[in-house]
């Protein structure tokens, strides 16, 4: 290959001698190479450790978004995956079995091969039970092995994609067996649910705090992953038209939907357990309100970015008991024909008890009491088997204090529809801002139109996947878009007193029909406030 | 879809010859049916173009740039065969991105302009440019770029260059003197200069520097003391000046430069050679780069040439100055001078 020497070698410029040598800034630490302008973030050398790793979110989601982060350079070239689970398998069955999901799973972008071949050497495999403490043995061997052959420098980043109810065990065998420490830095990311109710959570935070610093733990919601959910932030702060509105003066109410037009798919038993409280609204959805309704950071980084978070859901007021009915749904739906195609209630779903009292349906009114949002409700409401899969982010605003342009209409008297403005999350990501204009013609007659800004096809590019994003995050040490133990903590406590009530309440399941939106309760619950649910 | 040739060039009359466009796509589009075109606009992205320029088809690139960056496309097209002194035509095109119902339409503006009439093009393009947004210059005009070129060609250039917050050229096949020279005549008045010959690199410049991000590495960085750089063509390309100036402007190093063998498009190779390790950045094959080092760690690359789309693409994501990019050159510089 290379000839030392090459017979055309030369050196430039004209210059007699062969080398050449060049006056030089002073050397640091830092990598002066790096191009932040050119280059994806500095992602730094590490090993990854996956419990779970033959399970369908390391196939679906991990492994694609690793391969796919390497296929296109973003993460450190010293860089290896250690996956384990029960399954015995040697390193490259788990390569094999991996190319296969990556291949398949892989979303809007290429497979290449010879890439692969190159991602595949930094795949590893330890089989073990995490009840063992022989595996935890095992994979510290299997770690102190790619350190040296990958220089991962010493950095670990461990992902506890297993049954929830193995976290805090999992945890302290890592701690027993000095897994936690090390050269490098040793993070870990757990999935969700962080916790079945507030005590639970707690419990388990405590669990996990005598082992690992919070700084060290990455609570994993995958929707702040979200470009369009980290979009919010940038419409928010980013401009400073939106700002002066956003609050109680100007803001009747808001709502989030999340609606899913799908049932339980094969997740029976987990979801008969959990529900769409819990399941959505007690992490993704108060988030997501946290998000919305924050006050700006002083700065943008990850604690001033998660207090205003955290003291966001702080403020949410706390429904006493007795309240829950008039505040929040439960539903659950039944079956029904849609579309010619006949679809299952969810009590005859597989794996469900046909008594079921699980929530299929949630909807929730809080009030932040906070100078901002004193008295404004926001409506959250998430579902299953509703009419489409859409999740987005309606803000009221008031009517004009003056109906100028109201309508005289035989029922009486039209007010003119206040303004609205839609943050879009999926699937067609964007921002819509509904106005009144004048209709053509003589006259003022008034319609509504929407401004809208599509995410997608305004910049047509393919945006990181949610699970991308957060692992770049981890492995950099930026915590911004996980959740911390306070905000865990925080959304547990909004939540839990509906827990509470529903545990001990008997619903008179089915309450809506598959392909509906929601339980007729939940119209009811707006209709107190004189609001009605839109249509998304 | 385009519309009939607009002369005079009148700005308003070709804002309003665009107007009618979108109009008529809308209204399409509605009997059709369909949801509503879409516009969005981040910039006004000038392409200025000659008729040595046959292959290039600014009207296909300029819609699939809009993926990444909405912007208003103008094509100058400077052409002895021009009927008028100035006309223009405007023109949209849409598509529909996969999986969507909505579909994206892009405006572009092409104006044909006599050479003799290039400088008279000024108050045409001021009225076009989009307000209050940046207006990037991409100059295509081999000619006027030119050291021997007209005054009609100097005066033209001049009258687009004022406009612009941003130039782009493409030294590659350049002689590297005159190539420099050009880059930094037009870093004037605060205005940003990109050279594709840079972006092309953008893809040898990331692996290396990740390399660099071990720490073991990072407190290494100094006793690489020699990078050696193995180009196409007999004398180094700008490119290969590139690559050795980002390198060395950082440390002590010594610049060797190589003519590669055979085929070798751009760079071939680029060595960093330390006591204890080389590492080695090559091209084993038309899409396939190697990066390895002397303790035995490899990693496979895919990679075909950067179309003009992706190095575009790269460009327009920067509108403001590129401290990097800066530093490179101007060692580059001092590399190419000095001696």
């Amino acid at each position: 290959m290379y000839q030392e020497n090459w017979p055309d070698t030369y050196f430039w410029p004209y210059h007699q001698t062969r080398t050449m040598s060049v006056i030089v800034q002073p050397v640091t630490e830092a990598n002066l190479l790096q191009d932040p302008l050119r280059f994806d973030r500095h992602v730094p050398p590490c090993a990854i450790v996956i419990f779970g790793a033959s399970g369908d979110l390391s196939k679906r989601k991990l492994l694609p978004s690793l391969y796919r982060l390497f296929y296109e350079r973003r993460i450190s070239q010293s860089f290896a995956v250690v996956g384990s689970s029960r399954t015995p398998m040697s390193d490259d069955q788990f390569r094999d079995k991996m190319k296969e999901s990556v291949s398949k799973f892989l979303e809007d972008a290429p497979f290449d091969e010879d890439v692969w071949k190159s991602f595949a050497q930094c795949l590893f495999y330890v089989a073990g039970d995490m009840s063992n403490p022989e595996s935890y043995e095992a994979i510290r061997e299997k770690l102190d092995e790619v350190e040296q052959s990958h220089q991962t420098a010493g950095n670990v980043l461990f992902y506890l994609s297993t049954q929830p109810s193995f976290y805090a065990e999992a945890v302290k065998a890592l701690g027993a067996h000095n897994l936690t420490k090390g050269r490098g830095w040793r993070r870990v990311i757990i999935e969700k649910p962080f916790g079945h109710d507030l005590q639970s959570a707690r419990k388990l935070n405590e669990e996990i705090h005598q082992v690992l610093d919070e700084s060290n733990v990455y609570r994993i919601d995958h929707y702040l992953g979200k470009e369009t959910v980290q979009n919010i932030l940038a419409f928010r702060f980013g401009n400073g038209i939106f700002e002066p509105l956003w609050n109680r003066r100007y803001v009747d109410f808001i709502q989030i939907t999340a609606a899913e037009s799908i049932g339980v798919e094969g997740r029976g038993a987990y979801y008969q357990e959990a529900g769409a409280l819990r399941d959505m609204i007690q992490n993704h959805l108060s988030q997501v309100m946290a998000t919305v309704a924050m006050e700006p950071p002083t700065v943008f980084d990850a604690n001033n970015v998660r207090d205003e978070r955290a003291k966001l859901l702080r403020a949410v007021r706390i429904m006493k008991p007795e309240e829950v009915e008039k505040y929040a749904v439960s539903g659950q739906y039944g079956p029904a024909k849609v579309g010619g195609q006949d679809l299952l209630g969810f009590r005859q779903e597989p794996s469900v008890d046909p008594n079921a009292q699980t929530d299929t349906y949630a909807a929730v009114t809080f009030f932040i009491d906070n100078w901002r949002w004193a008295g404004v409700p926001i409506y959250i409401r998430t579902g299953k088997r509703m009419p489409k899969r859409v999740t987005d982010i309606a803000i009221q605003f008031h009517a004009p204090p003056l109906g100028l342009f109201s309508q005289e209409t035989k029922s009486g008297l039209r007010e003119a529809r206040p303004n609205l403005l839609v943050l879009r999350i999926q699937p067609e990501e964007g921002i819509s801002l509904r106005f009144l204009s004048k209709s053509p013609g003589s006259g003022m007659r008034l319609r509504p139109v929407s401004m809208d800004f599509n995410y997608g096809s305004s910049f047509g590019e393919r945006s990181p996947t949610a699970y991308e994003t957060l692992l770049v995050d981890a492995m950099t040490g930026d915590p911004t878009l996980y959740t911390r133990q306070d905000m865990v903590d925080a959304s547990w406590q909004i939540v839990q007193p509906i827990l509470d009530s529903w545990a001990n309440t008997k619903f008179d399941f089915p309450n809506y029909d598959a392909g509906s939106w929601g339980p007729k309760a939940s119209e009811e619950m707006l209709a107190r406030q004189g609001h009605v649910w839109r249509i998304p | 879809m385009s519309s009939t040739v607009i002369f005079p060039a009148q700005p308003e009359q070709i804002l309003k010859g665009l107007g009618k466009l979108w109009t008529g796509l809308g209204h399409e589009e509605k009997q059709q049916g369909k949801p509503t075109v879409l516009r969005a606009c981040a910039m006004t992205l000038v392409v200025a173009t000659d008729e040595d320029d046959g292959g290039f088809a600014a009207s296909q690139l300029i819609p699939q740039l809009m993926h990444g960056h909405p912007c208003r496309g103008i094509v100058l097209a400077v052409s002895k065969t021009a009927e008028h002194d100035v006309e223009a035509r405007v023109m949209a095109q849409c598509w529909k991105p996969f999986g969507k119902a909505q579909q994206i339409c892009c405006e572009q503006i092409e104006i044909v302009a006599h050479p003799e009439s290039w400088p008279n093009v000024g108050p045409t393009l001021a009225g076009l440019t989009v307000a209050d947004l940046p207006v990037v210059f991409w100059c295509r005009h081999k000619g006027a770029l030119s050291v021997h070129a007209t005054p009609e060609q100097k005066a033209g250039l001049q009258v687009v260059l004022d406009l612009s917050t941003k130039v782009i050229v493409d030294t590659a096949g350049e002689d590297p003197m005159s190539a420099f020279e050009l880059v930094m005549r037009l870093h004037q008045n605060g205005r940003a200069v990109a050279d594709l010959e840079w972006a092309r690199l953008t893809f040898w410049r990331q692996p290396i520097a990740q390399i660099f991000d071990n720490p073991m590495r990072t407190n290494k960085f100094s006793n690489f003391h020699t990078v050696e750089i193995e180009h196409e063509g007999a004398q180094p390309t700008p490119m290969a000046l590139y690559a050795a100036g980002w390198f060395s402007g950082f440390h002590k190093a010594k610049v060797k430069f190589r003519s590669c063998q055979g085929f070798c498009p751009g760079l071939h190779s680029i060595r960093l050679i330390s006591d204890e390790e080389t590492i080695q950045f090559e091209r084993t094959g038309p899409e396939i780069m190697r990066l390895f080092s002397t303790n035995g760690r490899e990693r496979v690359y895919s990679h075909s040439e950067e179309s003009l789309y992706a190095l575009l693409n790269e460009e327009l994501s920067i509108v403001g100055s590129d401290p990097c990019f800066d530093v490179a050159f101007n060692r580059a510089q001092e590399l190419l001078i000095g001696q």
